[in-house]
Order: structure tokens, then sequence, then C-alpha cells
């Protein structure tokens, strides 16, 4: 490869300047700013599958919450009306008229089943929501106390082990029949002991962070241990927290799905209620869809909420982002 | 210049300092009565094998673990306090009197009021001792300061350069952030790092540049003592070398007295004025650095220097390590050990066949 360095109109100096060196220039760093959210982000929508996956939960919860509040659903319009219930969907459309609520046939008390999933998926996805966000809390909050402090730790390990031997079904059980079966039952139901075992990962991962050297030496600055907590230990446990929680939400919904389906679910028209409707419905003719879209819709939610919560787990770990 | 000084109050001084850890049924000695003055401006020197507790001694005084028995006093003013001293005492007084109040004609009510008042004296000094040992959190941070052994552990990973930095002084109380990012950006000059490196987090710096931070850190607070826990013990020796000298020229400028804790003897022959040797949780020998390098008497020292090669061929041929032997240990004998002065200036823990 040949240059004329004449052209570049340089002299011979010139091209061969000496560089100086500097020491202040030695000590910068040549890599891009390196920001936490923005790479997590960045490597989450990276994978196509997420933003498939993304565009069908936000489609999933958005109609959830809007489409019934829109149509004004009520389950028992029709309850009074034998001959509208358990309907196929050509035979509802017959008798109804043709229009989107009916696309999936009728139910047991007359319903459209279209608008019931849709009004059963609300319920079991607010109750997901709002489980998840209190045992998180608790759980996450106990778990760093719990993790810190060796008094606390001595008492919380006599708690777990008695608590955490006791079966949560037989616990729900008792829960459902001191109280009347309502959605709010259903939230303590599932968070008096849901807590505990979350609180107990985590008090594991702190114990592990708890003694690094950058602690000590933030307590050798003088911050206090409430501090450290919160501000070195919480952050560095984002990962975790999001990969407990990508676990945590759907296994509400399943675990609602499961309790109605033995007769211990709430009042509500849940999918869980809507599911246990449709089996004892079917020796009658009509049942099938009915039955099957709201194990579907149920699936569906469960499935998407675990897999974008996994990515997201996986895209919040640091580790990912090279 | 020096003897002048040492006529003054000592910055630092350790008294018995005894810090043991229940490892289940044993406990571990890891600091077993060690005492010793650090002089205002100085550098001293604490030099030992792995594991003789030469970290833990450092973790003491800044008061990371809660010591178990011993005094330490800053300026004058007790700091840290342990009370298994005190309490050992109640115990062997409530022995004594239990002996001698078993004896004939033992006057009984004499004996126990003389315990009780025993009793309630050393209760006193627990209370006090407790009192001390209460967090006083920022106080402290501002006058005793720390640097970690690890440059890659001790730096949150989480924090940018500028917070690490600022986190100190906002514990102080400061609150004009301007003032906080000039003094943060002084301090990064000072070290020889860039304003620019406030924004970076401490992964993306090299090791000598992560353990500049952390002397940056420290310093930040202007502290009269610095425990610097083998600040150079895990960088290469061109990095050791800019550290060193980073320590060195704080030390002339604010006269900073540094508690230097390091296995490297060739390091601490230079940098310190006097020198600390730890064996097994206990100081055996504590001396200028010049006369313990020339008159070595205990002879875990004379091993200990044996040990450092020089770069030179002829002498290497024939350096011949001397291994220590540490008397058999039998608790009687390990206590008979005593801590005597034995040339003005230079002490030695040893028993008489040493």
């Amino acid at each position: 490869m040949d240059i004329n360095y004449k052209e570049l109109g340089l002299t011979e100096e010139e091209l061969f300047s000496r560089v100086d060196h500097n020491e202040l220039e030695s000590e910068k760093i040549t890599a891009p700013r390196y920001s936490y959210w923005k790479s997590v982000f960045r490597v989450f929508f990276r994978s196509k599958v997420n933003i498939v996956i993304l565009g069908l939960l936000l489609f999933t919860v958005l109609f959830a919450y809007i489409y019934p509040n829109v149509t004004h659903y009520d389950p028992y319009a029709n309850l009074m009306n034998g001959a509208a219930k358990h309907l196929s969907p050509s035979k509802a459309m017959a008798y109804f008229g043709k229009s989107i609520h009916w696309i999936l046939g009728a139910g047991a008390s007359g319903e459209p089943t279209f608008d019931a999933i849709w009004n059963g998926s609300q319920i079991s996805i607010s109750l997901a929501f709002i489980c998840g966000a209190i045992n998180m809390t608790v759980g996450v909050l106990v778990g760093a106390v719990w993790g810190f402090s060796k008094k606390v730790d001595a008492f919380m390990m006599e708690v777990y082990n008695i608590v955490g031997n006791v079966p949560t079904i037989l616990i729900i059980s008792v829960m459902a029949m001191l109280f009347s079966p309502s959605f709010w039952t259903m939230v303590f139901a599932l968070t008096v002991v849901g807590w505990i075992g979350i609180a107990y990962f985590i008090r594991t991962q702190v114990i592990i962070i708890r003694d690094r050297e950058y602690n000590l030496a933030s307590k050798c600055l003088g911050t206090s241990t409430f501090k450290i907590a919160l501000r070195n230990i919480l952050p560095f446990m984002t990962s975790i927290i999001v990969t407990l929680l990508a676990t945590e939400i759907p296994s509400y919904i399943s675990y609602e799905v499961f309790l109605a389906y033995i007769g211990l679910g709430m009042s509500e028209m849940s999918l869980g209620r809507l599911i246990y409707q449709a089996e004892g419905a079917m020796v009658t003719p009509g049942w099938e869809l009915e039955f099957w879209s709201p194990v579907a819709i149920a699936s569906i939610i469960a499935v998407v909420l675990y897999v974008a919560g996994q990515n997201l787990g996986d895209a919040s770990d640091p580790r990912t982002h090279m | 210049m020096r003897g002048e000084m040492s006529h003054q109050e000592p910055l630092l001084r350790v008294e018995h300092l005894c810090q043991y850890f229940n490892t289940g049924d044993t406990v571990t000695k890891a600091v077993d009565d060690v005492s010793f003055d650090i002089r205002q401006g100085e550098v001293f020197g604490l030099v030992g094998e792995s594991g003789c507790g030469k970290t833990t001694l450092g973790r003491s005084i800044v008061r990371l673990c809660p010591i178990t028995s011993g005094n330490v006093y800053l300026k004058g003013v007790r700091i840290a306090a342990g009370v298994q001293s005190y309490r050992d005492a109640i115990a062997r007084a409530k022995s004594e009197y239990a002996i001698q109040s078993g004896r004939p004609g033992a006057d009984r009510a004499a004996l126990r009021s003389r315990l009780d008042a025993f009793v309630r004296e050393q209760e006193r000094q627990i209370r006090l001792a407790r009192q001390d040992q209460k967090p006083c959190g920022g106080k402290l941070a501002a006058q005793i300061q720390m640097i970690f052994q690890d440059p890659v552990d001790s730096l949150e990973p989480k924090m940018t350069v500028g917070e690490i930095l600022s986190e100190g002084l906002f514990l102080q109380g400061e609150r004009d952030k301007k003032a906080v990012h000039r003094k943060v950006c002084g301090m990064l000059e000072l070290v020889g790092l860039e304003r620019e490196h406030i924004a970076r987090y401490p992964h993306e710096l090299s090791g000598g540049q992560r353990q500049r931070v952390g002397v940056a850190r420290s310093l930040i607070l202007e502290p009269e003592l610095l425990i610097a826990d083998e600040p150079v013990s895990a960088l290469d020796v061109s990095v050791q070398a800019q550290v060193i000298q980073l320590l060195q020229e704080m030390r002339e400028k604010s006269g900073l007295t540094i508690l230097f804790i390091a296995h490297d003897l060739s390091v601490v022959k230079y940098f310190c004025d006097r020198i600390g040797v730890m064996y097994g949780g206990r100081l055996v020998e504590l001396a200028e650095a010049g006369e313990l390098f020339a008159r070595p008497l205990h002879p875990y020292t004379r091993s200990l220097l044996s040990a450092v090669p020089l770069p030179d061929p002829v002498y290497e041929k024939s350096r011949r390590q001397i291994p220590y032997r540490p008397p058999a240990k039998q608790g009687a004998a390990a206590d008979a050990q005593a801590w005597r002065e034995a040339r003005p200036g230079h002490f030695v823990r040893c028993s008489g066949a040493e």
C-alpha cells in the first residue's frame, strides 16, 4: 500500500513528531458510559421473543381492565332466563343476535363467556399483583432485617421452621372456612404466610453480601446499618427480586384457579370460579368453550407473565450486559 | 524532633486489646492482649504472617467488631472498650469467695461485703465501657479511616466514583452539593485521577485506579489516623509504588498518622517509623524500623527477616531461612512470656528460654 505523504500536506517533522506522554491522558477510559437500567432494557429488547411476549402481556392486561368496564359487564343479567344457559356460540348468536359478546357462547348463568373470561382475568390479575406486592414488600423488608441481625435470625429461624412446615393449603382452607370467601379474604389467605418463604430467600442472599468489604468500608464511613441495607444491599438484589417476582405472580394465578377448582375459592367470578362452574356443567351440551376458554386464558396469562419476568430477571443481571 | 513528640499524648493508645471469636465450642483468640501507642504523625507498621490477627486488630480499632476486652484511646478519649475482663474478674472474685468462706473460722459477713463492693465496682466499669462503646458514628469516622486490602471488593459496584467519595461527606452532615463536588474533584486530582472519573463505576477502572479511589474515600474526611490494611498487597509492583508514594505525600502534606498493616517487609522497612511484629494474635516485638532490622531480638522476627529476598544473586545464594519453632503450647508457659523493654524503645515478648 503506497501512501503519498506529500499529498497530505505534512512535512517530515510533522509526520514523525514525538507524541508527548501525558500522565492524565493515560488515566482516561475509552469505553462509553454505562447506565444500569439502559443496559437492562437494551438486553431485554434484543430478543424478538421478548417483544412479542411483552406485547401479548400488555394487550391481555389492558384488555382485561378496559373491556369489562366499557361494556358494563353484569354476570347475572340473564340469570332468570332458562333458555340462555349453556349455549354454544352458534346457538347463542341465534338467540341473542350477532355481537362480539357471544362468540364463545353463554355460560351457566346465561352470561356471555367472552365477557366472563375477561372479567375473571381482571379479578385474577388484580389478586396476583396485590398478593405479589404485599408478599414481596413484607418478604424483602423482613428478609433484610432477618439477614442482618443475629438475634432476629435466631428467632425467625424458629418461626420459619414451624410455619414453613404447616402445609399452606391447610392454612388457606381454615381461612376460607373462618371468613366469608371474598376477594380480600383470598388476599389475606395468600399473604398471611406467603411472605415467609420470600423473606427466608432474601435473608440467605443478605448474609452472602452483608460482610463484603465494601459494606465494611461503608460502615467505616459511619453509615448506619439500615442505610447500608437500603442503599447497598437491596439494589444489589434487583435481579434476584425480579426473578422471584416472575415466579411468584403467575403462581398466585395458578393457586387461585386451583383453590377455586377444589371449592375453596372466593365469591367473585374469577377465572378459577368460572372453571369450577363449567366443570359442574360437563354433562350439559355446550360446555366445551365454557370450560376451555377460562383455562386457556389463565394459562396464557401465567405463561406470559412468567416468561416476561424470567427474561427481565435475566436482563437485570449485570453479567448479561456484555 | 521525634524525642519531643514521644513526650506528648500519643494519638492512639491500645491497652490489652483482646478480640476473641466464639467458633462453636472453642474460642478463637484472633488478637490477644496487644498494647501499643501510635504517636502523632508517625507511620506505625504492623507485620506478621497471614492469619496472625493484623487485619482483625485494625478492624477492632475502627470498631468494625466489638472488642472482647481492653481499651482503645484516641487522643485520650476512650473510643472502644471491652467488658470481658471485668466479667472474668467478677467470676474470679466469686469463686475465691466460695473457697474462702468455706474455710473454718472465716468472717463470712466481711468477705461478703468485700465481694459485693468489688462486684459493684466492676459492674460500674462495665456500664462505663458500654457507654463508650455506644456508636458515636460519624464523629469517629471523621477521625479514623481505613483503607481496605482488596480494591475490587471494597468498592460498591453499583455506585459511581463520585457517589462513593461523597458518601462520607454527606454522612458528616455536609449539605452543600457544590462544596461536596468541589472537594471530590480536588481529591480525585490529588490521587491522580480525572474529573471525568466521577461518573464512572468501579468496574471500569483498573486495579490501581480503584485502590486510589479507596484511598481518596478515606482521605476525603481528613482523618487524623489512617488504618491501611495491606493497601498494596493486591496490586502489582508498579502500582504499589504509586499508592505508597501517594500515602507518603499525604503524610508530608497534612501530617497524617498511619497504621500500616502489611506482610511485605521491604515496603514496611522504607515506609514506617516504628514496626510491631505480630505472631499468633500477640505482639511479639516492637521497635524503631532501623533498630528492628538491625537487631531483631525475638526468634520469630529473626525468622521473618531471614525470609526477605534481596535482588542480589550473591546474597541470595548464601541466604538461609531461619525456621521458627514456637515453644510448646502450654497454657502456663505462654503466659509466662513477659513483655519487656530490651533497649530503650525496643520491646520484646518472649519466655526466658528464648
